[in-house]
């Protein structure tokens, strides 16, 4: 009989140990409901019978109620449910279109034209600047922002500036920034800072007060790991920065990485609800909110706290619609078919046109309806 | 059951459901996969510290974007194939494409038919010839599925990056071209790569060894040379375990290709316990290395380090052995060159490189490769020839099966591992860059022989003992 106090003891130790792992599985319950975008509006060439002249897309801007859309080939303004278009035939300088930005001190159009330098669409002119005619590093570029009075180019070849009042340029790559590499890829400007996802160069903070650079590396240093996931940026192979409520988003190839000025959190692909590490691009909606255009459709981290996720892709090759999943973590809680139904869920761009969400694929244009849309989740 | 092993089984049972990170180390999401870059565990990062959170690189890139379905053009007058690479400084548009200009000059002269030479023409119009033997044979076929030719559309890769990106962009966009073959550079490379992933063309790489060329998991992007990753581990092999080597200086290249190039060489010597003595940078086009070398005297070293062109690395031997210093030489591939052999003389000492493949192979496919090679430019093919007609044979089979499709073309691309070519059988891990194994070449009594991994680390390969400097 006294044997099976060994019986006993052991279970006794064995109950804490099975408690510590119902945790596990009870974290994975909702804490609160998350916004999911059901109602969807897509659009492609076919669809529109050309008045998207161009579904590949590369970038969204928002215009108050309008949208700017950035394609392979021209530019498009999608407003009160009409297009409109421009492309070489129009005066645009060249049809790729990789960044936009509304100025919204003149209300002129900045446009990133990929190898043909930079744009400004004011009064329905174009104005070409190129490395040729003006103080342009580089005619590849990548993406474009504006803070201020300046205009900030991220080119293939390093940074450019452009003030618009003095009509002065200056330019920054290895020599003038600490940039380990000067492939500019993508830029976030803001009031008090200017950010630039540098690939291979990681993320490139320009304060606007001092005038000074910060960079941002993976703190391991190594291309083929992550030592640890919380250590600083995930990798140095940068695509873009969003900086929101003080807190900056950035994607790479290889995740997404969040920093509030004290602490970063690493996000992959088997610990949250990326699909993929593989992000085009993220658009922070908040300091607690980020949605990232990955190869394999767009996640939303919904909220940074509870780490729940809404994961918005196609299930299969042969799905009809989409598929949202609700997620903690890496984990599914629960999954809603939505109303979206583009053929292709490589996602590129995504713009918040107020409560209403837009994204951009390789094959297609959609809008998320954000009606009686929330932030965060409803508890 | 006895309760003691009941209580026994209870306890290891639940301890079984604990989730991994629940006991305080993180989780390990692929580790029954070969290591990237198949690094040997001593050299892979931390490893005897930590085990990463994340590796990545080990599953296959996927493209799991648009572009299958759009159907081939109805009709096309030829199949254009870009190329890009170091074949001039500049050129005037009015004398024509640089593959207009007459390849039957000396290489090795800076300056031909007018027209300033990009310090890595020797290299670029090695790897032009080879590409256009390839494209010249498959049109001898009957062209594109026997209708229809091949056209080559070459654009200069002139090493500044403004017209490097250019003219990516031009080949897909204005050119439309359904693949492209290039370039050598490091920097421009990666910038080429940047532009194909946006316009979504495929890439073949037959010369950049830059290990972190691949490293950026564009799913467009294929290389089928093997890189300094694999040359600097051989190298490291050799050096300390061989040799027995304790102490290496390194003098390289201030470019990028010197920056980035050595570093697996540099982190292997660390993690073996064998930190660089020292590493001192030269500007490309320097010729006096004297200061570089006195400071590397001084400090009593085994052997020198080098990563740099075929001319900087050759003058560094020869005035090392001027100044008396015998030490190994070791180096990177581009100084495995006739020039290099010109200009150190008989008395070149012991040196060795890594070298991507063996050139002295008697595979049928690559002796017929050598022949037409001779018979088509009355010269020797080498390493960028060779890597460049492999690579455009690969485009050009992969668009005969796909069709004129970008992104089936990517496909049928990948599916070609292991790829059976003139320089030996090709094996893609999952980022797409061939693995096959590095050789090392051996500069004896004045030409360069080329011996296996296995060979060199042998105990029948005997070496002559470490210098006593």
């Amino acid at each position: 009989m006294n044997s099976y106090r060994y019986v006993l003891i052991a279970i006794a130790l064995t109950i804490p140990i099975v408690q510590l792992h119902g945790q596990e599985a009870a974290s994975v319950t909702l804490e609160g409901e998350p916004f999911i975008y059901t109602e969807w509006e897509s659009f492609t060439t076919e669809s529109t019978n050309g008045a998207l002249v161009n579904d590949h897309i590369f970038y969204l801007e928002a215009d108050g109620d309008s949208l700017w859309i950035g394609t392979e080939g021209g530019l498009i303004l999608h407003h009160d449910g009409e297009w409109k278009s421009w492309t070489e035939e129009d005066g645009l300088p060249w049809n790729v279109i990789m960044g936009i930005e509304k100025d919204q001190k003149t209300g002129d159009l900045w446009l990133a034209l990929f190898g043909e330098g930079v744009a400004r669409f004011s009064g329905g002119l174009f104005e070409h600047f190129t490395q040729m005619n003006s103080g342009l590093i580089n005619d590849v570029s990548f993406g474009i922002g504006i803070q201020g009075d300046n205009v900030w180019v991220a080119s293939t070849a390093g940074i450019s500036r452009y003030n618009q009042v003095s009509r002065e340029w200056a330019v920054f790559n290895e020599k003038h920034a600490p940039m380990e590499e000067v492939w500019a890829y993508n830029v976030s400007a803001n009031e008090d800072k200017v950010y630039f996802a540098v690939w291979g160069g990681g993320i490139l903070e320009w304060d606007v007060e001092t005038e000074t650079w910060q960079d941002y590396l993976d703190p391991d240093r190594e291309m083929e790991i992550d030592l640890y996931r919380d250590d600083g940026l995930i990798h140095v192979i940068t695509t873009s920065a969003s900086y929101v409520d003080n807190v900056l988003w950035a994607s790479t190839y290889f995740g997404l990485s969040r920093y509030d000025g004290r602490n970063w959190r690493g996000y992959l692909d088997h610990d949250s609800g990326l699909p993929s590490t593989f992000i085009n691009f993220a658009a922070g909606r908040s300091g607690t909110s980020v949605y990232n255009c990955t190869d394999k459709g767009m996640a939303v981290l919904v909220d940074y706290e509870t780490d729940t996720w809404v994961t918005y892709q196609r299930d299969s090759e042969d799905a009809e619609t989409w598929t949202a999943h609700v997620m903690v973590g890496g984990d599914v809680v629960r999954s809603v078919p939505v109303g979206l139904d583009l053929p292709n869920h490589f996602t590129i761009a995504a713009e918040f046109v107020g409560d209403d969400i837009w994204i951009g694929t390789g094959h297609g244009l959609a809008r998320g309806v954000g009606n009686d849309f929330y932030e965060g989740l409803r508890r | 059951m006895n309760p003691k092993y009941l209580a026994v089984f209870l306890l290891a049972a639940s301890l079984c459901v604990l989730p991994l990170d629940a006991m305080g180390q993180v989780e390990q999401t692929q580790t029954d996969t070969a290591a990237y870059g198949l690094t040997p565990e001593e050299y892979r990062p931390f490893s005897r510290f930590e085990n990463p959170y994340k590796e990545f690189f080990l599953s296959l890139l996927e493209y799991p974007g648009y572009g299958r379905h759009i159907p081939e053009p109805d009709s096309v007058e030829t199949v254009k194939i870009g190329f890009i690479g170091p074949i001039m400084k500049s050129v005037a548009e009015s004398y024509g494409g640089p593959e207009e200009v007459p390849m039957r000059v000396n290489q090795r002269q800076v300056r031909w038919d007018g027209y300033g030479a990009s310090h890595l023409a020797p290299l670029g119009i090695k790897m032009l010839q080879g590409a256009q033997l390839a494209l010249e044979q498959a049109n001898q076929r009957g062209g594109y599925r026997g209708q229809t030719p091949y056209q080559m559309v070459v654009m200069n890769d002139n090493g500044e990056w403004r017209s490097s990106g250019r003219a990516v962009i031009d080949l897909a966009y204005r050119d439309s071209v359904w693949a492209i073959l290039g370039t050598v550079d490091g920097a421009n490379s990666h910038i080429l790569i940047r532009v194909a992933l946006k316009a979504e063309v495929p890439v073949m790489n037959t010369a950049d060894t830059d290990p972190t060329f691949v490293e950026t998991n564009i799913p467009w992007v294929l290389r089928n040379i093997t890189d300094d990753r694999m040359m600097c581990y051989l190298l490291a092999d050799f050096a300390y375990k061989k040799l027995g080597l304790e102490r290496v200086a390194a003098l390289r290249a201030v470019n990028r290709y010197g920056r980035v190039n050595i570093d697996e060489f540099r982190d292997g010597s660390t993690r073996l316990g064998h930190p660089l003595v020292v590493e001192l940078s030269y500007q490309e086009g320097d010729t006096d290395f004297s200061a570089q070398l006195e400071r590397i005297k001084a400090l009593d070293v085994d052997a020198v380090f080098t990563y740099g062109n075929s001319l900087e690395s050759a003058l560094i031997l020869r005035q090392m052995r001027d100044m008396g210093m015998d030490q190994w030489f070791l180096g990177s591939d581009r100084m495995v060159t006739d020039e290099l052999i010109e200009i150190v003389g008989p008395d070149h000492g012991r040196v060795v490189a890594g070298y991507p493949y063996d050139p002295t192979s008697e595979d049928p496919k690559h002796l017929q490769f050598v022949a037409d090679f001779r018979h088509a430019f009355g010269e020797e093919p080498e390493t960028y020839a060779a890597h460049a007609y492999d690579g455009m044979k690969m485009l050009i089979e992969a668009t005969e099966r796909a069709g004129l499709n970008r992104a089936l073309i990517r496909d049928e691309l990948v599916a070609m591992n292991p790829y059976h070519g003139v320089t030996g059988v090709q094996i893609f891990d999952a980022v797409l860059s061939d693995r096959s194994p590095a050789t090392l070449a051996f500069l004896v009594d004045g030409r360069f022989e080329f011996f296996s991994r296995e060979h060199v680390l042998s105990d029948e390969f005997e070496v002559a003992p470490p210098s006593n400097h």
